[in-house]
């Protein structure tokens, strides 16, 4: 499925493409109330969609990480020379941010990550914060110009306990590594190290003992942003599949005339459009209301939507499926949609504390 | 506790079971947990029209009805001193 022109800006990577939207006037549009507020979401669904087609799928997930909860979050809690100025090199399509929640660790199990700042030395003289520890699998990391990152100033799971920090990532004490990975090609995706990282007051975010509750909030907006890109991914997937199928024949039949394909493109549609309903439902409270509960229940739907639709159609691509970037490939890079911005069972545990409330929504 | 404080506080509280909300309801024990807590939070700092001070930004204020009201009542009175001043 060809990308529709001029929705995104040209370039083959996030620093390329978004230096375009800032040209193009694309934040204005996609920010109509300010970064801080509210993201426009079929616009952003749009860009995600172009982003797809164009591929790679690791161009998606940068421009995803930046526009639908780094530059947001980092408006949200810029109140320092420092933040400030980073916000403007991002509005200006010029600084792009890596968001390190994740633990070496705790994975999705934020309220456990060990990543420590300590605060108290900034009571002493020249007013530093002290960074340690190491976040993995965060997207951007080797080409990102800063790191927001989540790290607790005091012991405990409480959720008072944790802190945002912006980091440049060429300060002393950082130490960046590429993943050991063949997926998700452009995304940047690597690992950060800090060791002694020290970094004056202003580069903290928001209020200490905030930043959990800072991230719960703008998570909601990167779950339909997730959404809105396997929606997008399984339409593209599915018209590829059977547009190859309705070009291939077995005894003069093509095989999209075979009824058990024909089923399974069909429950496959089935799916995605139940999964497209459920997002144009839902993605006004999730951007307007920050409704945490309708974004778990969007995020776990979109997980085993996109794996199902995936795996249907890599079988259906047969041996071809195993072409060097080919539909087996996407099926890997795809797992994502079932462990990056909360894995399926941590959404499934959000949807279930809201199970009562939830389920007496649904009253006619 | 005033009205609109337990009104707001109630539906984060799936095990009260209609029992009466005093200022020694333990909350985690009915229910809140910590990303519920911050649902809580945000909903207190919403409907009351406050922002709690990071003193407050502690386990112990999120442990009892009457801890929790002790800071948001704070935080009331704390706020209408900062507006009274930026007023004059």
């Amino acid at each position: 499925m060809p990308e529709t022109p001029g929705i995104l800006p040209p370039g083959r990577d996030a620093r390329e493409v978004l230096a375009g939207l800032a040209r193009e006037g694309g934040f204005e549009r996609l920010y109509p109330d300010g970064p801080a507020v509210r993201i426009d979401a079929v616009l952003l669904r749009r860009l995600l969609s172009a982003a797809d087609a164009r591929g790679p799928q690791g161009l998606v997930l940068a421009l995803l990480v930046q526009l639908a909860t780094a530059l947001p979050l980092l408006a949200q809690t810029a109140s320092t020379p420092v933040a400030e100025k980073a916000l403007r090199a991002a509005l200006e399509g010029q600084a792009l941010l890596a968001l390190a929640a994740t633990d070496e660790q705790a994975g999705s199990d934020l309220a456990a990550l060990a990543t420590r700042v300590d605060l108290t030395v900034a009571d002493g003289e020249d007013g530093a914060v002290v960074l340690d520890g190491t976040k993995r699998w965060v997207t951007s990391a080797t080409t990102a110009d800063h790191a927001l990152v989540l790290a607790r100033h005091r012991p405990g799971r409480h959720f008072t306990s944790f802190t945002w920090l912006l980091v440049p990532l060429g300060a002393p004490g950082v130490t960046v590594r590429p993943a050991d990975t063949d997926l998700f090609a452009a995304s940047g995706v690597g690992h950060l190290t800090f060791t002694r990282c020290r970094l004056d007051r202003g580069h903290l975010l928001g209020r200490p003992g905030r930043g959990l509750a800072l991230f719960a909030r703008n998570i909601a907006v990167e779950r339909l942003a997730s959404a809105a890109w396997g929606t997008e991914l399984c339409r593209r997937v599915l018209s590829e599949t059977a547009e190859r199928l309705a070009g291939r024949t077995i005894d003069g039949t093509p095989l999209d005339r075979n009824p058990a394909v024909r089923q399974r493109l069909a429950e496959c549609a089935v799916r995605v459009s139940a999964l497209d309903a459920l997002w144009h439902a839902s993605h006004e409270r999730i951007t307007g209301e920050r409704d945490a509960t309708a974004a778990a229940v969007l995020k776990a739907a979109s997980g085993a939507t996109v794996e199902h639709v995936l795996s249907a159609c890599a079988q259906l691509w047969g041996a071809d499926g195993f072409t060097a970037g080919g539909i087996q490939q996407l099926r890997a890079e795809a797992a994502l949609f079932g462990i990056g911005g909360g894995a399926t069972e941590v959404v499934l545990d959000t949807v279930a504390d809201r199970l009562v409330p939830l389920v007496e929504g649904l009253a006619a | 506790m005033d009205a609109r404080f337990v009104e707001t506080l109630t539906p984060f509280l799936p095990f009260l079971h209609g029992e009466t909300i005093t200022e020694d309801t333990p909350l985690r024990t009915y229910g809140l947990d910590s990303m519920q807590a911050i649902e809580l939070m945000f909903a207190l700092e919403d409907s009351l029209g406050v922002s709690l001070p990071d003193e407050a930004l502690v386990e112990e204020t999120f442990a009892t009805a009457g801890n929790l009201w002790a800071a948001t009542r704070a935080a009331q009175g704390a706020d209408a001193v900062t507006a009274g001043t930026e007023s004059v």
